[in-house]
């Protein structure tokens, strides 16, 4: 019997994915810990999925196999059960992922730069950088911005392609304001037809002078044709090439990757001086002289526009002088230097996306966005239709999870109740999104809230636009005013038996949201 | 025509364009009497039935899909018996049969709401059907199915991925820029390759070749000097000895893909570049045609060898590769000129020489090339005015092509068909297929040979009828 082998060895796979699984420090009371187990901000659900599926289903759709996933030492155990367990729902057959661990406390957040200067020796090839905490849209695949950066990193000399999404518009009112700004576009300058990102407006740039937009002139004897918006917010979703983590380590200053470092590189572009410097490194060879002979040949590169051709200026004759006005632009826009230029690349993709999911209001709002989309049908298995009562009233637009149990007169507006959730009678739930394993005593009212994990909201308590951390016990309501914009954290062992108003309890923003 | 119609047919129209109102004839279709009909309408009667026959079927599969599946079935199978007569008839009782069935589903075993609303559908997807753009009436076949929305299937290697998307989007253009860049991307596969246990080198390549090459050609279809390149390099291939270590036979066969690249392609332009300089004098008006590597190679070499020409270079859209051309010559400080081709006419008088390049050249002698060049080599011979083709011995093509229509390819949009208004950007000027508006812009056309005065190739200066006898001559296969 002869076994055929298939071809042993795989052909090498072109990007490697780098997951980045954070504390998720702004999602504070969820992501503490319940009683010893971490919760990581990656597994927290999004309308009863956990985070983390969704970039990692939208890697397998794009082709990417090989991901490299990075948390915090605390919570590798449960990322990596979660990832490598066989169960249907959370198993990604054709993904292979290395989870790896970075020490890490949640006082002292690191940036994705140090992250990734400490990891460039598991990183051999061009690799994607993608957040846990990204939920793509649905009508832009990653494979979009990947044909992006492959034809770029050939033609121009692409280093980043990055995603930039038309942020969500300033919903004000619905959240108290210290759950987080959903939106936090800045102001980017960029070139649409070739698609070159140009200048991102930092934090620093925005302290140094608040009133203008300072733009250097030789961006814009390069780019003469530039936009700027300030309605697009950066996905975090960066296709790079693998040389920018040696310019990385040369830069050890930098700390945030977005808000430091992709500005920096973006002035590479038209700064000669820094580009003298680190040009060299940037550049690799090999991918440019594989096609160098190939593109002198071809009848469609080459020849800048006559206006930008620097030997142009040499000749002074008037007869000489640019006739590019009555001429019509030519199909692709001529590229300068082509064959040495250094390119941020930038997607811009319309969909409205309301922002990472990395802090309470745009946790809200995502899976307000998922309910909308999605409509509730009861369960057809007989035995999680047994646990719903048939006179508790469920809206269209909320999202049950499985096992879970309603009980008579319950009302469910809009929410996303996770799984084994017990809801008590006469309860009533709008606009919430419960985690799994709470329990909801009869005659509680919830309205806007986000319940942890194990949570248990005694009779008749009221909770308005609260957070609780996982495993917290809501006292029963009644004498009690109704618990208003807090976020209820388990303080370890310092409450006493009066419960609320205790420990680290932050009270909300008093001004009237409503 | 139309008077001569019998009384019958005239019902029939309206009763067509009634069949979504409901079954006005359940009687088995007369096939006499469609075929008489459709032989008397005139053309443009007998195009606008098949449109709404073509329209009915469309709204019958989009409104009744799920629904009536199974009647449709039955009713479809007598009518496509039926309709293996004469296309014509058939086609003219196919859909009548289609359309009766659907209403006939539609209102027999429904109830009535039901029959309303796939009737409104099918109304509303008659109206989508015609709104939705049917494609190119003519020469669909240039256009290829879009492919760079899909992920490679099988094992294809990387870099060839990369050469799928720039050949795609025609960042690498040009007969001899895909052949060097696919012979380079290949040698890279090459190099990659390990060759599985219980398998040869030799054998085991071309499958793995073969892959990467069907990538290739739903990317782009392949030229003619790629077609060439493979077949060469699949018989380096064949011919590699079994008992060479791997990585000696593959370094072996990436020697030989950089000797055909230096031979057939670098040093051959190179050869021609002498020869065809020597046709350029002093004084002389070179014409030249969108933008040719070879044509401009010889134009630089000339111009630096000393001889003082001016150059008129004619260019076309949608590409506009002549203004490439032109911003190279000019940075030579070549005096040039630069015209649109329908404005050819007007400079073709002083033109002393043109000089147009190749995508391949048959062995009857017709050069395909930029769609364009039929033009200009016709007009310039009815002008007495020589026709030069330069052009390497590698794009000789075996086959006889008398004509651009049976393949050819697409180009790609992308140039804004007016200046003005000036004050909206150029990226909005530029036409899209709309709704009643497809663009067609073929890529490739045939000069004839009796349009050519020369062709200039690596082995001399030959008329264009006896390209196929180069081979023999130089004791090659190809």
């Amino acid at each position: 019997m002869d076994f055929e082998e298939p071809n042993a060895r795989p052909v090498s796979h072109e990007f490697l994915a780098v997951v980045l699984a954070g504390f998720g420090d702004q999602l504070d009371p969820l992501t503490s810990d319940h009683g010893g187990d971490p919760c990581p901000k990656a597994l927290l659900p999004v309308a009863n999925r956990p985070m983390i599926d969704f970039p990692l289903t939208w890697l397998e759709q794009s082709g990417i196999t090989e991901v490299l996933l990075i948390c915090p030492t605390a919570h590798r155990t449960s990322i990596s059960h979660h990832i490598h367990s066989d169960t249907s729902s959370s198993s990604y057959p054709s993904l292979h992922v290395d989870v790896q661990t970075y020490d890490e406390s949640p006082d002292e957040p690191v940036g994705t730069c140090f992250v990734l200067k400490h990891f460039s020796s598991r990183i051999q090839r061009d690799f994607v950088i993608l957040p846990c905490d990204f939920i793509p849209p649905e009508d832009l695949p990653l494979s979009l911005l990947l044909n992006k950066y492959r034809v770029e990193s050939n033609w121009d000399g692409a280093i980043i392609t990055s995603c930039w999404l038309k942020a969500h518009g300033v919903d004000k009112s619905t959240v108290p304001e210290e759950w987080g700004q959903m939106r936090s576009s800045v102001p980017i300058l960029w070139d649409k037809k070739s698609g070159t990102l140009l200048h991102i407006d930092t934090a620093d740039d925005y302290d140094r002078n608040s009133d203008e937009l300072e733009i250097r002139m030789s961006l814009l004897s390069r780019y003469p044709v530039a936009s700027l918006s300030s309605q697009y917010t950066d996905s975090h979703v960066y296709v790079c090439k693998r040389s920018i983590l040696d310019v990385l380590h040369h830069k050890s200053m930098f700390d945030s990757f977005r808000e430091e470092f992709l500005p920096w590189l973006c002035k590479i572009q038209y700064q000669n001086s820094r580009q003298g410097k680190y040009g060299l490194a940037l550049k690799s060879m090999t991918t440019k002289e594989a096609h160098a002979l190939a593109l002198r040949h071809s009848t469609l590169f080459g020849g800048s526009t006559l206006a930008q051709d620097s030997s142009w200026r040499n000749y002074g004759s008037p007869s000489l002088k640019p006739v590019t006005f009555s001429v019509p632009s030519s199909p692709t826009r001529p590229d300068v230097e082509p064959l040495t230029g250094l390119k941020i690349g930038i997607v811009v993709h319309g969909s409205v996306f309301s922002g990472r999911v990395n802090n309470i209001a745009t946790l809200l709002e995502v899976n307000r966005q998922v309910l909308s989309r999605t409509s509730y049908t009861p369960p057809t298995d007989p035995d999680n239709r047994a646990l719903i009562d048939a006179k508790s009233q469920i809206s269209s637009d909320s999202m049950i999870g499985s096992s879970t149990k309603i009980g008579e007169r319950a009302t469910i507006k809009c929410s996303v109740i996770g799984r084994h959730c017990v809801i008590g009678k006469m309860s009533r739930i709008a606009g919430c999104v419960l985690l799994d394993h709470c329990v909801i005593e009869d005659g509680a009212k919830l309205e806007g809230c986000i319940l942890g994990r194990n949570t248990r909201v005694g009779p008749k308590a009221e909770l308005v636009r609260s957070l609780t951390q996982a495993g917290y016990d809501v006292e029963a309501g009644g004498e009690f005013a109704t618990i208003r914009n807090e976020k209820l954290e388990v303080s370890d062992w310092t409450a006493g038996p009066e419960g609320r108003g205790f420990g680290e309890m932050s009270s909300g923003d008093e001004s009237d949201n409503e | 025509m139309s008077s001569n119609s019998q009384p019958q047919h005239k019902p029939r129209t309206p009763s067509l364009l009634l069949q979504a109102n409901g079954p006005s004839q359940n009687d088995p279709p007369p096939t006499g009497a469609p075929t008489k009909s459709q032989k008397q309408m005139t053309k443009a009667e007998r195009r606008e039935v098949q449109e709404r026959q073509r329209a009915a079927k469309a709204a019958k599969v989009t409104a009744s899909g799920p629904q009536s599946g199974g009647p449709l079935a039955k009713p479809q199978h007598p009518s496509s018996s039926t309709s293996s007569q004469p296309k014509k008839t058939g086609r003219g009782s196919e859909s009548p049969v289609q359309s009766r069935a659907s209403t006939a589903a539609g209102s027999s075993g429904l109830p009535n709401k039901s029959t309303k609303e796939s009737k409104a559908a099918a109304a509303t997807a008659e109206e989508d059907a015609a709104v939705r753009s049917r494609g190119l009436r003519i020469f669909s076949h240039f256009a290829l199915q879009k492919p760079t929305g899909h992920i490679a299937k099988g094992n294809v290697h990387p870099a060839i991925v990369r050469l799928g998307l720039m050949f795609a989007e025609f960042k690498i253009c040009g007969a001899n820029a895909r052949c060097i860049a696919t012979l380079s991307v290949f040698k890279r596969v090459i190099q990659d390759y390990t060759t599985p246990p219980n398998n040869t080198l030799s054998r085991h390549l071309m499958t793995h070749l073969s892959v990467q090459i069907s990538h290739l050609v739903s990317a782009r279809p392949m030229s003619v000097t790629m077609g060439n390149a493979i077949r060469q390099l699949k018989m380096e291939i064949s011919g590699s000895d079994i008992d060479l270590p791997e990585q000696d036979a593959k370094d072996a066969l990436c020697g030989k893909i950089d000797n055909y690249i230096r031979d057939r392609i670098i040093i051959a332009d190179q050869v021609i570049q002498e020869t065809a300089m020597r046709k350029i004098h002093d004084g002389d008006v070179v014409l030249t045609y969108a933008r040719s590597s070879v044509v401009q190679k010889v134009l630089l070499e000339a111009w630096a060898g000393g001889t003082r020409f001016s150059v008129i270079v004619v260019d076309s859209r949608p590409m506009l590769e002549g203004k490439r051309l032109l911003s190279a010559l000019v940075s030579a400080a070549i005096p040039c000129t630069y015209l649109l081709l329908p404005a050819l006419g007007s400079v073709i008088s002083e033109v002393s020489i043109v000089l147009i390049g190749a995508h391949s050249i048959h062995s009857n002698g017709a050069v395909f090339s930029r769609a364009g060049t039929a033009l200009v080599a016709m007009m310039a011979k009815q002008h007495a005015i020589p026709v030069v083709v330069c052009c390497e011995t590698y794009k000789f093509s075996e086959g006889v092509r008398l004509d651009s229509f049976t393949k050819n390819e697409l180009a790609p949009s992308g140039d804004s068909f007016s200046c003005f208004p000036r004050n909206r950007s150029p990226a909005s000027l530029i036409i899209q297929n709309q709704l009643n508006l497809e663009i067609l812009n073929p890529l490739y056309d045939l000069t004839p040979p009796c349009s050519i005065t020369a062709v200039v190739t690596e082995a001399g200066v030959i008329p264009p009828d006896s390209i196929s006898s180069i081979p023999l001559a130089l004791g090659r296969s190809v």
